[in-house]
């Protein structure tokens, strides 16, 4: 693969979702957002006003976990998904198939960066200028945060439009995936866990942890906020079963890391044996 | 130039192209001419690379379609059907993105959009979405001769063009014909056939019923006093 072939699709990609209002919009959703949140989240104790940051953050992080991904699910499968005489245009270009799915997969991430960075940056200024800033330094890692959970759900949309093929198709499995991720699964983990006895329940459950992408954004973020202690007991006997809190860091990225590359190199393989 | 040897694409059940073979030569015009479903697209879309094979062998310049993509590709350069682009980008930015893609001088773009053959002069800066049927296949066009490949493919080109665009058009190719360019393209027009081929494959139901040239087939429209047309459906009568 080669960067200066990837480099001028990332740019298209980037120019068409900017022109198409896409960038702008969830730059405008994420910045109404941050500031509602702050301005309104103490609302049911009787007060209206900015909140710190501590306490945005953390609402946020439950709000983001559910808009994050179905954005970057329908903005990535729109993208991806085939059209005709533009992709045989594309396609009988010199460049490799993994080289264009690369480079639309890195404009598309450049582009929600773009908006997170503008939406919560914004966000981020009026709270900071209203208020203290204490917990600052946990919002820049929520924000990264929102950044790995979008290309998560960006990789696997690509891989949705790549095996469906089909427009409705394509966007039903997008949906799928959105349900069952935010959801569907601590449902069944729950679920699952209830079958078993207490000290198999826990594995069973930390061990779940890893098969779903917004879980492992979910307790990275409170424990890039907070630090372990946010969960209780259960919280030190997960730190427990993954080692330790820098381990516990390390394994969560180890595990963003795969749900991220492992649909893009199914994608690859997939694309590589279909006829355009 | 162009070597096809016992190409065979199924679909499923469905054999879209059974075992063809033909050979195109260096500078050579050549029509791939047949009914809707008849295979040609397939046919130039497997030389293309878009569409793998189920069997068979396509090298380009000697270069093996299938085992080095890539590289066979450098040579030649697709103008499809139904040509498409961003709506939202000029066509100027539509021209910048094939060059960078291809790694080619920026000048390119100025040869093209100010060349005689284009004349982009008015509407570069357009948007796609702001351009007629003919004008987005003028632009795919563009794109198409932006690499200066010396192999041109091109999906029945002349379909989405008024008539004097469509004349524009072969005027056009016969231009490119005339600087050694080699060119393949598919048609059910046959005047694009008559007026530009030197060499007609005819294909029906996926199976190449006749490799004429030029020559022999205004030879037997002479001698029978019949049309391209009927002659046409004399040979997928045989088929």
């Amino acid at each position: 693969m080669e960067l200066s072939t990837i480099l001028p699709i990332a740019r298209q990609e980037l120019t068409v979702a900017i022109r198409n209002k896409w960038t702008t919009i969830f730059a405008l959703v994420f910045g109404s957002l941050v500031l509602a949140i702050s301005y309104f989240g103490t609302m049911t104790a009787g007060e209206i006003g900015f909140q710190g940051f501590n306490r945005t953050t953390a609402s946020l992080l439950s709000l983001v976990l559910y808009l994050i991904p179905l954005v970057a699910l329908m903005m990535g499968t729109q993208s991806f998904l085939r059209n005709e005489g533009e992709d045989e245009m594309l396609f009988s270009q010199p460049v490799s198939r993994s080289e264009i799915l690369a480079g639309k997969l890195l404009g598309l991430f450049a582009a929600m960066t773009t908006a997170t960075f503008i939406g919560f940056g914004i966000g981020g200024i009026v709270i900071a200028t209203q208020t203290d800033a204490e917990g600052f330094l946990g919002y820049p890692a929520f924000v990264m945060l929102s950044l790995i959970l979008s290309l998560v759900f960006l990789s696997l949309s690509m891989l949705a439009a790549i095996a469906s093929r089909r427009r409705t198709k394509a966007f039903g499995i997008a949906l799928l995936l959105w349900f069952f991720f935010v959801i569907l699964y601590d449902l069944l983990v729950l679920g699952g866990s209830l079958l078993l006895k207490e000290r198999s329940a826990n594995y069973f459950i930390f061990a779940s942890l890893f098969g779903n992408p917004v879980d492992i954004v979910r307790v990275a973020g409170l424990l890039s906020m907070k630090g372990g202690e946010v969960f209780g007991a259960a919280g030190a006997a997960l730190l427990k079963f993954l080692g330790g809190y820098g381990q516990a860091i390390g394994a969560l990225i180890v595990g963003l890391l795969v749900w991220t590359v492992a649909p893009i190199l199914v994608s690859f393989r997939l694309l590589r044996d279909q006829d355009i | 130039m162009i070597n096809v040897q016992g190409l065979t694409k199924r679909f499923g059940s469905f054999t879209a192209v059974d075992d063809v073979s033909f050979e195109v030569r260096e500078g050579e015009t050549f029509a791939l001419l047949g009914p809707n479903g008849s295979g040609k697209s397939t046919i130039l879309k497997c030389i293309a690379g878009l569409i793998k094979p189920t069997s068979g062998e396509i090298t380009v310049r000697g270069i093996d379609t299938c085992k080095r993509p890539q590289e066979a590709r450098k040579a030649l350069s697709f103008l499809p059907q139904r040509v498409g682009f961003h709506d939202c980008l000029t066509a100027r930015e539509v021209l910048e993105f094939y060059c960078r893609l291809r790694k080619l001088p920026a000048s390119r773009i100025e040869d093209v959009v100010h060349g005689s053959e284009f004349n982009f002069n008015g509407f570069s800066d357009k948007r796609v979405s702001e351009l007629s049927g003919g004008m987005r296949q003028k632009l795919g066009l563009a794109v198409a001769c932006l690499a200066d490949a010396p192999v041109l493919l091109l999906d029945e080109p002349t379909v989405s063009l008024d008539p004097a665009g469509a004349i524009a058009f072969r005027k056009f190719l016969k231009t490119l014909k005339d600087n050694g360019k080699t060119i393949v393209f598919t048609s059910h027009v046959l005047a694009d056939v008559e007026m530009l081929a030197d060499r007609v494959a005819v294909l029906v139901d996926g199976k190449l019923t006749a490799l004429v040239t030029r020559e022999e087939l205004r030879m037997q429209i002479a001698d029978n006093r019949r049309s391209l047309e009927e002659i046409y459906l004399d040979y997928a009568k045989t088929a």
